[in-house]
């Protein structure tokens, strides 16, 4: 399937949420989401997931409107972190509303997943951990096998090793389902492996669309002699900088040519790769959180 | 692939539906059973399964509806549109007003038989279409036309009562509908709807009874001079409108999460 949003708006009230996002989503791939709390990153998945109408601006897949659109509808999966507090329902009755609406829910695969989690087939629901209610999101989600499966922090609760678990299954059944999947997270440095491709959205902007390797290898930390630093970036795009007395590291945002680095090295200069947490975290801050820190 | 998720939200709301219809059949079995103990003792008679049925089945009918709301975030989830949510949940709504009443008529007849047979207790008369008011007074009408609905006696015309009952609970699941999905909306539209449901069931009342031949008190609606016929279209239209009403709130609601 292909995704396409044009111009997209959405506003409740006073506040704007989401600000003429544009973008596609046109190959099968692993599509990291990456925004501060409340940069939209929720708004704009329920607007891909029919689950609110946008402002304004359009969304297209496969070239048609989804909202209201079953032969669209039934193909995205939304799997976000939900309250079960009220649901009284087992887990095999869940799994059976979902395979009852999805046309390419695997059932056995469904219940592989429930016993790699070790969920508690007797239990209702709403008895269950936040951990284990968020595995089992994560068992509906990737058994579904929705063209468009989108997990919106859906690991909140669960523990280190489920999460591992999580990420695994994830690669090995988009290796054999190849779908459009979109991963919404702040554990960044956790899940930088499973991008393929990375959006940043920031107070409800997009900031940026990239490769993963490409946007890594932009990010780079720049450690030398203040001096010698500060006229190798002049011409960069800094994004952040520390001192401690007369050595500067400086981190800046785009492409350095090999030439650029063979002079770096020839002055005496480090340059050192960024994670992609780094890159996010220089990316997305605000003036107000360098005065907060001061 | 053609999909047809309408009916498959009418099959398994229906199905669900049921199963609680058959939870408040069950419990009301069991008053009744109570009540026909202290019926021996006191040496009295007891209701009819059917009349004691057709006093709560309204007020169930209405949860059922409130709680038809809280299905639409359950099928959008899984991908169903809006509209196949709404005629689903439509339609399981008219199969559920059509079964209620034929199986309380054929429970009622089970009831009977126990009764004249081995508790050897005698069926009480009931009038519920007596004016009980004589003044015309605003809450007691409307609390009136909540609890005590046009009736027809099953035992005089068996299908003209059962579908006397299934227009009046099915009304009482629209307005239960109507009021859950305003409350979806925001809690300032909720309010404004339980008004509208108050006045939709009252004129209901009214509409039932001149359409049934029934007394009808000169309470808050005057409608004497309405024909059966006109009355029977009235409650049609009224129950258009609450449908019509359904679906404006529903068409394009954003889903909680």
């Amino acid at each position: 399937m292909k995704l396409s949003i044009k111009d997209l708006n959405l506003t409740y009230g006073n506040h704007t949420a989401l600000q003429n996002v544009s973008f596609d989503l046109s190959s099968n791939k692993v599509y990291g989401l990456l925004g501060r709390n409340g940069a939209g990153k929720t708004s704009l998945l329920s607007i891909i997931a029919s689950f609110r109408e946008q402002t304004s601006g359009s969304i297209t897949i496969d070239g048609e409107a989804p909202f209201e659109n079953a032969k669209i509808t039934q193909h995205i999966t939304f799997m976000y972190n939900k309250d079960y507090k009220e649901e009284s329902q087992k887990v095999k009755s869940l799994l059976y509303g979902a395979q009852r609406y999805r046309p390419n829910f695997d059932r056995d695969y469904a219940e592989y997943l429930v016993k790699r989690f070790k969920l508690d087939l007797k239990k209702p629901i709403k008895q269950f951990s936040k951990g284990m209610q968020s595995a089992l999101n994560v068992c509906i989600g990737l058994a579904s096998r929705s063209p468009i499966t989108i997990f919106d922090e859906v690991y909140l609760g669960m523990d280190a090793p489920s999460r591992e678990t999580f990420y695994k299954e994830l690669l090995d059944d988009q290796e054999r389902h190849p779908r459009i999947m979109i991963l919404s997270t702040h554990l960044v440095s956790e899940m930088d492996y499973l991008f393929d491709e990375v959006i940043i959205l920031n107070q409800g902007q997009i900031l940026l669309q990239d490769d993963y390797d490409s946007l890594i290898s932009k990010g780079a930390k720049i450690i030398g002699i203040k001096e010698d630093v500060d006229q190798f970036i002049h011409t960069k795009q800094l994004i952040h900088e520390e001192q401690l007395g007369n050595t500067k590291a400086a981190t800046i945002y785009g492409e350095l040519r090999d030439e650029e680095r063979r002079n770096a090295s020839e002055i005496g200069l480090e340059i050192a790769p960024l994670s992609l947490q780094e890159l996010f975290v220089h990316l997305t801050k605000e003036d107000t959180d360098d005065e907060t820190q001061q | 692939m053609r999909h047809n998720n309408s009916l498959k939200v009418a099959t398994d709301m229906f199905f669900v539906k049921l199963n609680w219809t058959f939870g408040f059949l069950g419990v009301m079995f069991v008053i009744q059973l109570v009540r026909a103990m202290i019926a021996i003792l006191k040496n009295s008679e007891v209701d009819s399964y059917f009349n004691a049925v057709f006093v709560a089945a309204g007020i169930f009918m209405f949860v059922v509806g409130i709680i038809s709301t809280y299905f639409l975030p359950y099928y959008v989830e899984h991908g169903v549109t809006r509209i196949d949510y709404f005629r689903g949940a439509f339609l399981s709504s008219i199969g559920l007003s059509i079964v209620l009443p034929a199986i309380t008529l054929i429970i009622s007849i089970v009831w009977k038989f126990i009764l004249d047979n081995f508790l050897k207790l005698n069926i009480k008369d009931v009038d519920f279409n007596t004016v009980v008011e004589d003044e015309p007074e605003l809450i007691g009408g409307i609390v009136q036309s909540f609890i005590i609905n046009p009736y027809i006696d099953p035992t005089s015309n068996w299908p003209l009562a059962i579908a006397a009952l299934a227009a009046n609970i099915f009304i009482f699941y629209l307005v239960g509908w109507l009021i859950g999905a305003a409350f979806y909306r925001n809690l300032l539209t909720g309010f404004v709807f339980i008004l509208i449901g108050v006045v939709i069931i009252t004129v209901k009342d009214s509409l039932l009874r001149v359409a049934l031949e029934l007394p009808l008190s000169d309470g808050i609606i005057t409608i004497d001079q309405f024909s059966p016929t006109i009355s029977a279209l009235g409650v049609l239209l009224l129950i258009i409108l609450a449908v019509w009403l359904i679906r404006q709130l529903t068409k394009r609601v954003s889903i909680k999460m």
